[in-house]
């Protein structure tokens, strides 16, 4: 799905916001894929990504997930995802995923410019590209567009606009700090696709400088 | 989602994790789910760990706190009795879990939720080939949800129009009649998180569908997120930025990208 198209947030933060993601096609590529997912995950383990799931098992920040037994469980087909915050690493990645040469279908999402230069430097050149264009409709139904930039860093939408405010208010009062609210919100996205060292930031964000007056638009 | 009244207490961490914000507090001091607005995407019953305790125990624990002037801050991520209950889904219910539910693999694509591959094994499968985009338009997205109602009243603007509708799509699975947009009777006060109308139409034709789109999206009470998708030209430039600017929408800066490392690569010249 385009569970990770429509992240919103500032250029400067979207600089630290990189998802890649492993996906397979029936009949091309998904059947025996599981042992190739399985590499992919252990490549980008080796670079340390602040978060990494499988949509099936659920991700690394959950409380029963422990890596070995995420990649055991893994199956043809399944996708898995990881997130990094900064280029030079992801370039890394690209890197050992190319001389790997797994024939699975490697996806990033990440400011476009970005990932074409971190294609450029790595010798390929990008096949697809997607692009958002935004929230329409009722946008006057949305909340707050702090609120909107935690909600949309899981497009699968398990990060509720209440849990994500309860989460502010707790780190406001210094009951949870900035790591135990993102830990909390990163629990609920099943593919791990939430960036919590991203969400840790926007914590320290809100806390500062508050978040209430902010505009309601996308 | 179902919450046993013998076993709940009242403590709201269901309410807060609640992705719709459909529950709340019974005249008894009881969680209830408005079953109409329940989307099942089961995260409540994902994300709270049950503490397993007795409702007397916790009942009877609050009581003498509340005696002393003190109160108990659980854990966010909680149920202290196990309350909640996943219901056994049957047609046409069961869509909602189907699209809403990320773990549960919808039975039409094999992917696990709402979504396809779309372009993000284009380069096996050539779903998107050169001259072409993908509309990809999530309707409910971010967070407030949909009504296949609402879908249909978007896929009947679109229809006219002459699209091809992503045939391993789920939402394309529901149509009835596709020329028309208009979907089965039966599912239209089903409600889901999100539901994706996946189109493939000619460059050319972006900014008709935009503006379609564009006098739709006020007809329906909930939002929509739009994506538009191309294969890249050999030197890597994405030729729908052309067609998009020149319909005068901005387009994100960030966004997805196919590296094009998955095998057999599909040819321009298969069928």
């Amino acid at each position: 799905m385009t569970n990770t198209l429509h992240r919103q947030g500032a250029r400067q933060d979207l600089t630290h916001d990189y998802i890649i993601f492993v996906h397979t096609a029936n009949g091309k590529n998904r059947e025996g894929s599981a042992e190739k997912i399985r590499e992919f995950m252990r490549i980008c383990e080796k670079y340390h990504p602040v978060n990494m799931g499988d949509v099936k098992q659920g991700s690394m920040h959950q409380d029963d997930i422990a890596f070995d037994g995420l990649l055991r469980t893994m199956g043809d087909g399944t996708v898995g995802a990881a997130v990094f915050t900064d280029l030079d690493t992801l370039r890394q990645v690209v890197e050992e995923l190319i001389r790997a040469d797994l024939g699975i279908c490697i996806n990033i999402t990440g400011l476009l410019d970005e990932v074409r230069e971190c294609c450029r430097k790595a010798g390929i050149t990008r096949h697809s590209a997607e692009h958002s264009l935004g929230v329409w409709g009722a946008k006057d139904r949305l909340p707050e567009r702090e609120i909107l930039e935690f909600n949309t860093m899981c497009g699968h939408g398990m990060v509720s606009f209440n849990l994500i405010r309860k989460m502010i208010e707790q780190v406001r009062l210094r009951r949870m700090t900035s790591k135990q609210a993102a830990r909390m919100l990163a629990k609920c996205c099943e593919c791990g696709a939430f960036n919590p060292a991203r969400a840790e930031a926007l914590f320290e964000q809100v806390r500062e400088r508050g978040f209430l007056y902010s505009e309601r638009s996308c | 989602m179902d919450i046993d009244t013998t076993k709940c207490v009242g403590c709201g961490n269901c309410h807060v994790i609640c992705t719709m914000g459909v529950i709340s507090l019974d005249a008894d001091g009881k969680s209830v789910v408005n079953q109409d607005e329940c989307v099942e995407c089961g995260t409540c019953y994902r994300v709270l760990r049950s503490e397993g305790y007795r409702a007397w125990f916790v009942r009877a624990v609050r009581k003498v706190l509340f005696l002393f002037k003190l109160g108990y801050l659980a854990d966010a991520d909680l149920c202290p009795t196990g309350a909640l209950t996943p219901p056994d889904l049957t047609w046409p219910r069961i869509l909602r879990a189907q699209f809403s539910n990320p773990t549960v693999v919808h039975p039409g694509t094999g992917v696990p939720g709402r979504g396809t591959d779309e372009i993000k094994s284009n380069e096996v499968t050539g779903r998107l080939r050169a001259g072409e985009a993908g509309l990809v338009i999530e309707i409910g997205r971010p967070g407030i949800g949909a009504f296949f109602r609402d879908v249909q009243t978007v896929a009947m603007a679109l229809a006219p129009l002459e699209p091809v509708f992503e045939p391993e799509n789920p939402v394309t699975l529901l149509f009835e009649d596709l020329k028309t947009g208009r979907m089965k009777e039966e599912i239209l006060n089903e409600k889901v998180l999100s539901a994706i109308i996946e189109l493939k139409i000619r460059l050319e034709k972006i900014p008709a569908f935009l503006r379609a789109l564009e006098k739709v999206q006020h007809q329906i009470d909930t939002v929509i997120s739009v994506g538009v998708a191309s294969r890249c030209l050999p030197d890597g430039a994405i030729p729908h930025e052309e067609w998009v600017r020149k319909a005068g929408y901005p387009l994100s800066s960030n966004g997805k990208t196919n590296l094009g490392l998955g095998r057999p690569l599909f040819r321009e010249d298969e069928p």
